[in-house]
């Protein structure tokens, strides 16, 4: 591979890898593998093999659609979360992962699952999720359904009994509550 | 809109995070566009958010980092064969497949309009020249069915002229000089009409013509009563009208007729009921 090309700014290495460089996703993989496939499993939380199928689907979706990668938009790093998340959400929606996860057939037991699961593996949570302990429950669970589980703000409604408009409520303000954490 | 309370409202987070709806993104990117400090708001969460991710990066083996770009290279490489076959060369495949798909079409479609032309020019000329035939068979017809009509029409009038009771037949007979001619004058005395039957009458040079008079006793010169060809043969010729006579008289004449008669070529004579 010769010597390690330097990327000095994300413009750079956005450009080489709209060039579909070798090098540039060689460089995009060593800086940010390790933070998205956080995201994964933080989404794909028990079963690594799964979780490191979709990191490769990852890279091969970003190596597809880099060229619609828009810079305005946002970070590139943004934009590549966004796609882990995506992955990983329909990783966890598909049948191949249903079908591991026989234990939750009902999809009502899937919800309670899921928040008494948030709950218990908050013990293990790494990233965001690390971040989302320090919400308050009732925000933490809306978050870990929203951004976790992919549900849209209807969906989380209904399933936890609760007006719309109090899930947004709480959505918005769990996320300005990240932000400062995040800051 | 107050730009620092659509900031302060959760919508960076939202949007950053990928949970807002089609049309919250779509208000927030044209924001984006319009104003600077929601921008410059919008990078710092998102530096956030990667510095944490970076920060909380879980640890790859290196086995999974060449999984992942011999994959990239497998979609590469197809992804190329793709695109060779996608973008120039796959135009010249595409163009070869039409060309192929279309070449075999087009080649029938060409044969059959050659055939189909030929097959057509064929019947056009089979159709034009059986038009044209027909149509000079019937103009034939039609010539034929007119002078047939004529001669019937001839022949009918003959006849009635002939059956006409008051219609005298004077049978003219050849002279001397010309012993084999013969001719028939139907007179109708009553209305003076003069018909003229040519029997046989030899052929004249063209500078001479028959010529019919009228013998009427008291007077000196036999009255003329037209002229005539001898190729008016067998049909009934209409000559002028005359009250009376006593006999009829062909003479040979120059062209168009001559006031007297030259009566040293009289060709034939027939008296009248009249001359009894």
């Amino acid at each position: 591979m010769g010597i390690p090309k330097i990327y000095n700014t994300e413009q750079e290495l956005v450009l080489a890898l709209k060039q579909r460089e070798n090098q540039a996703f060689s460089t995009l993989y060593d800086n940010y593998a390790g933070a998205l496939y956080s995201i994964i499993k933080q989404i794909i939380t028990d079963n690594n093999e799964l979780a490191s199928d979709v990191l490769q689907e990852v890279f091969i979706n970003i190596y597809r659609k880099i060229d619609t990668y828009d810079q305005t938009k946002g970070r590139l790093f943004t934009w590549m979360l966004n796609i882990a998340r995506n992955a990983s959400i329909d990783m966890l929606r598909s049948k191949s992962y249903q079908n591991s996860q026989k234990n939750q057939e009902l999809p009502d037991n899937v919800y309670k699952g899921t928040a008494n699961q948030s709950t218990q593996l908050n013990v293990d949570n790494i990233g965001l999720k690390k971040v989302l302990e320090k919400l308050k429950p009732e925000h933490r669970i809306l978050m870990e359904l929203a951004y976790f589980k992919g549900f849209t703000h209807e969906e989380i409604a209904e399933m936890m009994s609760i007006p719309l408009g109090t899930v947004k409520t709480r959505i918005r303000n769990a996320l300005l509550q990240l932000r400062e954490y995040l800051q | 809109m107050n730009i620092q309370q659509y900031i302060e409202s959760g919508i960076i987070e939202t949007y950053v995070l990928g949970l807002a709806s089609p049309s919250e993104s779509a208000e927030f990117e044209q924001l984006c566009a319009q104003y600077p400090e929601l921008v410059a708001a919008r990078t710092k969460f998102e530096e956030g958010l990667e510095k944490h991710a970076l920060a909380n990066a879980e640890q790859l083996s290196t086995g999974v980092k060449v999984k992942v770009l011999e994959a990239i290279e497998d979609t590469a490489s197809a992804g190329a064969g793709e695109r060779v076959s996608l973008n120039p060369p796959k135009i010249v495949t595409m163009q070869n497949e039409s060309k192929k798909g279309s070449s075999g079409w087009l080649r029938f479609v060409a044969a059959a309009s050659v055939v189909l032309l030929i097959g057509l020019a064929w019947f056009s000329y089979q159709f034009y020249s059986q038009n044209s035939e027909l149509q000079r068979s019937n103009t034939a017809l039609q010539e034929k069915l007119n002078s047939t009509q004529g001669t019937l029409d001839k022949i009918v009038q003959e006849q009635s002229i002939v059956k006409d009771p008051n219609t005298t037949v004077v049978n003219m007979v050849g002279t001397k000089v010309a012993p084999r001619s013969s001719a028939n004058v139907y007179w109708d005395s009553t209305n003076s009409n003069v018909y003229l039957v040519v029997k046989n009458m030899p052929k004249l040079p063209s500078d001479k013509q028959y010529q019919l008079w009228a013998l009427i006793d008291g007077e000196k010169q036999p009255k003329d009563l037209g002229v005539f060809d001898a190729k008016d043969d067998k049909i009934i010729l209409k000559m002028k009208d005359t009250k009376k006579a006593q006999a009829f008289a062909i003479t040979i004449e120059k062209t168009g007729g001559s006031p007297s008669p030259t009566l040293d070529s009289m060709q034939a004579l027939g008296k009248t009921l009249q001359s009894q």
